[in-house]
């Protein structure tokens, strides 16, 4: 019998999600013995034109990283829709926008200024910006458009599941590959991650009182951070009560406070603003002058609430004026 | 265009003190502009902050939050939760270009249906010389392409 | 004008790659150029946000 056809591809991301994906370490090679893996260009030499040439549904599964923001991006995920069975949004970035998503607090006009006028960096004395198409030598050399806005993957493609967190844990990208070989998927459109917030699962929980009650939102710099009391008891802004569990509270373990990659419950539909209540329901103030303070505390709250979710979040980009 | 813009504007109401005082504004007869449309709600506290982003993703030019004023909550201390979220949700807006008027707290008590007209009527005639919020629709696989080439003419 | 090549993608290595060769008549090299289009902004995006976050922001850009 023939192996399932497996592909990987990424869009605009960092290529931590392949790290996650070799983190595996000799995992891998029961992946590899289970599948045959017909795309991933990280680690593979298979070009465009190879996945161009299957057949329609010819891979069982497709796993794709990063946010999509260019028109190449945008081609490829579409093809790879046709010719894949399954496509799972591997990671932040597909899932939700991720951090390549807080470029929707901006517009091209003003990346493309800072990027290639304005940056420190930048040696450009003719100014040029990337062009979509170039004639040279009687031909054309084309570049990918890039996009106004940054869009999560299912808002340019239909997708089957979601992996979360930057970059996925690897017990669930190994519960997630089991869970396809052995049929055993849940409903179509699912996180596969538990459904329940990090706070259920944070060693820390116990410390975090009943009514917690916050008299002023810390920096990290400004305190010795206790490496044992609930963090968000401490004043710093954890979002660990609105994220969902399954990453193993990796960081609130290194004593940094959760900053949501992993996403929202179930019953949640936008992650920032459900981060933004849970955090100012903790205030202790009554008085508007108090509640101004301490919420004042609170450095850039819509990139501290949606640092991984800005294109998936109602708003989703700023408003055009 | 020679229709004259009429904002539509989203009222979260608390049912013991705002919506009962929208309530006297009718029965009074006070005239106030017909272009909120009201939710009532047990109380400010319930009203989750994904609840105006919801309304302004789908077409709301305004919200506008109603509660008891601070100590007369029905529930002790709903209206404090909603003071906070709105503090904190404030500089979120501004920051995705949402005009400060367009989002709006107020207390007005189950008494003050002339503060439902003053307010609703300030916050129309402020929306109406604002325009229209021109929020850009989420695409979905079906809607993408006519968004890009819309997207195209905008950008540079 | 000769040939034009298109390597598309470039592999087995992070990031986006493209490369484009085009051939004169007699079948060298005239030109050749790549591509890595993979433009985010993190040189604005990362303006405004909360300085304690910059490590794990800046740590996207690759994550290799």
């Amino acid at each position: 019998m023939s192996k399932p056809k497996v592909g990987f591809y990424w869009c605009a991301s960092c290529g931590g999600c392949e790290e996650a994906v070799v983190d595996l370490n000799e995992g891998v090679l029961d992946v590899v013995e289970a599948v045959d893996i017909v795309f991933w260009p990280v680690a593979l030499d298979f070009k465009r034109s190879d996945v161009e040439a299957m057949e329609d549904g010819e891979m069982a599964v497709c796993f794709i990283n990063g946010a999509i923001r260019n028109s190449e991006q945008k081609e490829m995920v579409e093809i790879l829709r046709k010719k894949s069975g399954l496509i799972v949004a591997f990671g932040s970035c597909s899932h939700m926008g991720g951090i390549p998503g807080l470029a929707n607090l901006h517009d091209k006009e003003s990346i493309f200024n800072r990027v290639y006028h304005t940056v420190p960096t930048i040696d450009n004395p003719d100014g040029t910006i990337p062009q979509v198409e170039t004639s040279v030598c009687g031909t054309t050399v084309e570049l990918p458009e890039f996009w106004d806005t940054v869009r999560t993957l299912n808002q340019v493609i239909d997708v089957d599941y979601y992996l979360p967190g930057c970059a996925p844990p690897v017990n669930l990208i190994v519960g997630a590959v089991t869970a396809i070989l052995e049929g055993k998927l849940p409903e179509k459109g699912a996180v596969l991650a538990p459904d329940k917030a990090l706070c259920d699962e944070c060693d820390r929980r116990e410390s975090k009182p009943e009514n917690l009650c916050i008299d002023e939102f810390k920096r990290p710099y400004q305190i010795i951070i206790d490496e044992e009391e609930c963090l968000l008891a401490q004043g710093l802004l954890c979002l660990g009560s609105a994220t969902r569990a399954g990453c193993d509270s990796i960081c609130v373990k290194g004593n940094m406070p959760c900053t949501g990659c992993m996403g929202p419950t179930s019953r949640v539909n936008d992650f920032g603003a459900k981060a933004l209540s849970a955090m100012a329901s903790v205030a202790n103030a009554n008085d508007e002058k108090d509640v101004k303070r301490i919420i004042g505390g609170i450095a850039d709250p819509v990139g501290s609430f949606n640092k991984y979710s800005l294109p998936a979040s109602y708003l989703h980009r700023k408003v055009r004026k | 265009m020679s229709e004259q813009f009429e904002p539509k504007i989203v009222a979260f109401f608390c049912n013991w003190c705002t919506y009962t005082a929208a309530d006297l504004a009718g029965i009074s007869r006070m005239k106030y502009a017909p272009n909120v449309r009201v939710v009532r709600l047990m109380c400010s506290g319930r009203v989750d902050p994904q609840f105006i982003l919801a309304a302004f993703r789908d077409g709301a030019d305004g919200v506008l939050i109603g509660g008891c004023h601070p100590g007369d909550c029905h529930y002790q201390e709903g209206n404090y939760k909603a003071l906070r979220r709105f503090h904190l949700l404030k500089p979120v807006l501004e920051e995705m270009n949402i005009e400060d008027e367009r989002f709006r707290l107020e207390w007005i008590s189950a008494s003050e249906g002339d503060k439902v007209q003053k307010v609703i009527n300030e916050m129309v005639e402020q929306i109406t010389k604002l325009g229209p919020l021109d929020l850009e629709p989420i695409s979905t696989p079906e809607t993408l392409d006519e968004m890009l080439e819309k997207e195209q003419e905008i950008a540079v | 004008m000769g040939k034009h090549i298109i390597v598309d993608p470039i592999t087995r290595l992070e990031g986006h790659g493209k490369i484009d060769i085009i051939l004169n008549d007699d079948g060298n090299v005239d030109r050749a150029y790549f591509q890595v289009p993979e433009l985010r902004g993190f040189e604005q995006f990362a303006i405004g946000r909360r300085a304690e976050d910059l490590p794990q922001i800046t740590s996207r850009i690759c994550g290799v």
